[in-house]
């Protein structure tokens, strides 16, 4: 049976009576509850910028994982870090696998996850009695297991070259492949080709936008997201890498070729000095 | 005293040594097939490489009558497995092959290779005529451990990572999967893997150039070599690559 007796939507108490029930989950039944932590928490300054119940986030959560059976971090946030721990991160926030240890934690991102992804990680754990098999990323492999991009409908035009070029192109009409839009499907993974969202009705590529890559780590910070390569995330540098790239070919042919050019006229003044040399001494003959 | 008469020695070099060249094997066969190999590789895979990051053209009509990106893609894969063994077989042959297979490693403990690296910057500097060397100078072959092995490697680590996304947990993934997180993603493994690709750009401009000048300063087959795996030396021409053994 599932009883979601701390719950901040679907509780039925509130205020002390809620951390009570927390309390009480704890000291009843350890060791077999399953957390469930939505969010991450702040680190930075003790943990002061993210507060329950008069409490830090941080110590709650450290304190609730102890008795914990399992942790099944929801959502990107607690799974990765997402947008709170995005660069520069001034709160110090940290996804619950870099806080907690000791406990074996279910990464299940998303931003949100898939609701029939959450309850199905759920329902597996309370049919079986066991955790999911987990991929190196601690994700379900059974809903993290492929990409976006290996079951997407319109993976054929992918394949066969064809792409959107502008929002409103015929390519776009047509339904083509979104990849040159910037869309994150080839290496995102996560279930929405497959169950799709709101009961199968879509999802953001049968919408025609791109997969701006929710469920991947620091996808926050993988921008532009309608260009397919990131920007070089060097101190100064804020530039494509064929710019870049560019840039040092350029340099080298510049350098090249006036190095080619200073040899050539070295070659240039010796023989000129060496003619005017000949044609000296051929005069001083004449002269004698 | 019986001494075996050989065509070169009818020609008295004793007499006049700066006049006669004389031959000598350089570049072993694998040594040539390898650079070739890896001129091709490196060729395909840069330009196919920059097709799938920027594809162009796209074909028309409907998408079960075109594969451009998956061809493009496939052609890919197979040349840069063709570059891995190609780097794979010319490791093997550094250790197992002649002393100029090995002549372009950094010997950055040793004084004389600092010497050669510093006099080689000089030689191209002032326009001379230089040192010759049968095998690779000091500064060509800290390129070539830079631009061919030190790329090389980052390369080969982040395309089969990359490759070994369409498989989690399969045996590319359990050999190369642990450099995607550690480059922060497979969005910046795929930045990466793209600017670095430019390196060999960069290279290519470089060693093509410095042959031709090298060939043109020292007139010793030095362009042919990579062909015929022969190179030519007059006297005092050795002494250049003494520092190497």
């Amino acid at each position: 049976m599932i009883s979601l007796d701390y719950d901040e939507t679907l509780q039925a108490a509130a205020g002390h009576q809620a951390e009570e029930i927390r309390e009480r989950i704890m000291r009843e039944h350890p060791g077999e509850y399953v957390l469930a932590v939505e969010g991450n928490a702040p680190t930075g300054d003790g943990g002061v910028y993210c507060t329950v119940a008069g409490r830090t986030f941080l110590d709650i959560l450290k304190e609730s994982a102890e008795g914990a059976k399992a942790i099944i971090a929801w959502g990107s946030c607690a799974s990765d870090g997402c947008v709170q721990a995005a660069s520069p991160n001034p709160t110090g926030a940290k996804p619950v696998h870099e806080i907690i240890h000791s406990h074996p934690i279910i990464n299940v991102p998303g931003c949100p996850p898939i609701a029939e992804v959450m309850t199905g990680v759920l329902t597996y754990i309370l049919t079986f009695d066991k955790l999911p098999e987990l991929d190196r990323f601690g994700r379900p492999k059974m809903f993290y297991g492929q990409r976006i991009h290996d079951k997407c409908y319109r993976r054929s035009y992918f394949d066969a070259g064809q792409f959107v070029e502008t929002w409103e192109d015929d390519g776009a009409r047509k339904g083509w492949c979104l990849y040159k839009m910037g869309c994150r499907g080839p290496m995102t993974y996560n279930s929405c080709s497959t169950f799709k969202w709101n009961n199968g009705v879509s999802f953001p590529i049968g919408s025609g936008h791109g997969c701006i890559g929710c469920s991947e780590n620091k996808f926050w910070d993988n921008g532009p997201f309608y260009t397919r390569l990131t920007n070089v995330p060097l101190p100064g540098v804020e530039s494509t890498p064929d710019k870049i790239g560019k840039y040092a070919a350029v340099a080298a042919g510049v350098g090249v070729a006036a190095h080619a050019a200073s040899y050539a006229a070295n070659q240039g003044i010796k023989k000129a000095k060496k003619n005017r040399q000949t044609k000296k001494l051929l005069e001083s003959d004449k002269e004698e | 005293m019986a001494r075996r008469v050989h065509p070169i020695n009818i020609i008295d070099v004793a007499r006049s040594p700066h006049r006669y060249f004389r031959r000598k094997y350089v570049w072993q066969w694998p040594v040539r097939i390898f650079h070739w190999v890896n001129a091709v590789a490196v060729t395909v895979l840069f330009s196919t490489g920059l097709y799938i990051s920027h594809p162009i053209l796209a074909p028309a009509g409907e998408p079960f009558n075109n594969f451009v990106m998956a061809t493009v893609r496939q052609v890919h894969f197979i040349f840069a497995f063709i570059f891995l063994i190609n780097f794979l077989w010319r490791i093997y042959w550094f250790w197992f092959g002649n002393n100029y297979a090995r002549s372009g490693f950094p010997f950055f403990w040793r004084r004389s290779w600092w010497k050669d690296l510093f006099r080689q910057v000089g030689d191209y500097f002032s326009l001379k005529r230089g040192h010759v060397h049968l095998g690779h100078n000091a500064l060509a072959g800290l390129s070539y451990t830079i631009f061919v092995i030190g790329l090389g490697w980052v390369q080969i680590f982040t395309g089969l990572a990359l490759y070994s996304e369409s498989n989690p947990g399969g045996f590319w993934s359990k050999l190369t999967g642990w450099v995607i997180p550690l480059l922060g993603g497979s969005m910046q493994t795929h930045m990466w893997h793209h600017l670095f690709a430019w390196g060999f750009i960069v290279f290519a401009i470089l060693h093509v150039y410095i042959v031709f000048y090298d060939g043109q300063q020292y007139k010793n087959g030095l362009v042919t070599s990579m062909i015929s795996g022969v190179k030519f030396y007059r006297n005092g021409d050795l002494e250049n690559d003494k520092w190497l053994s």
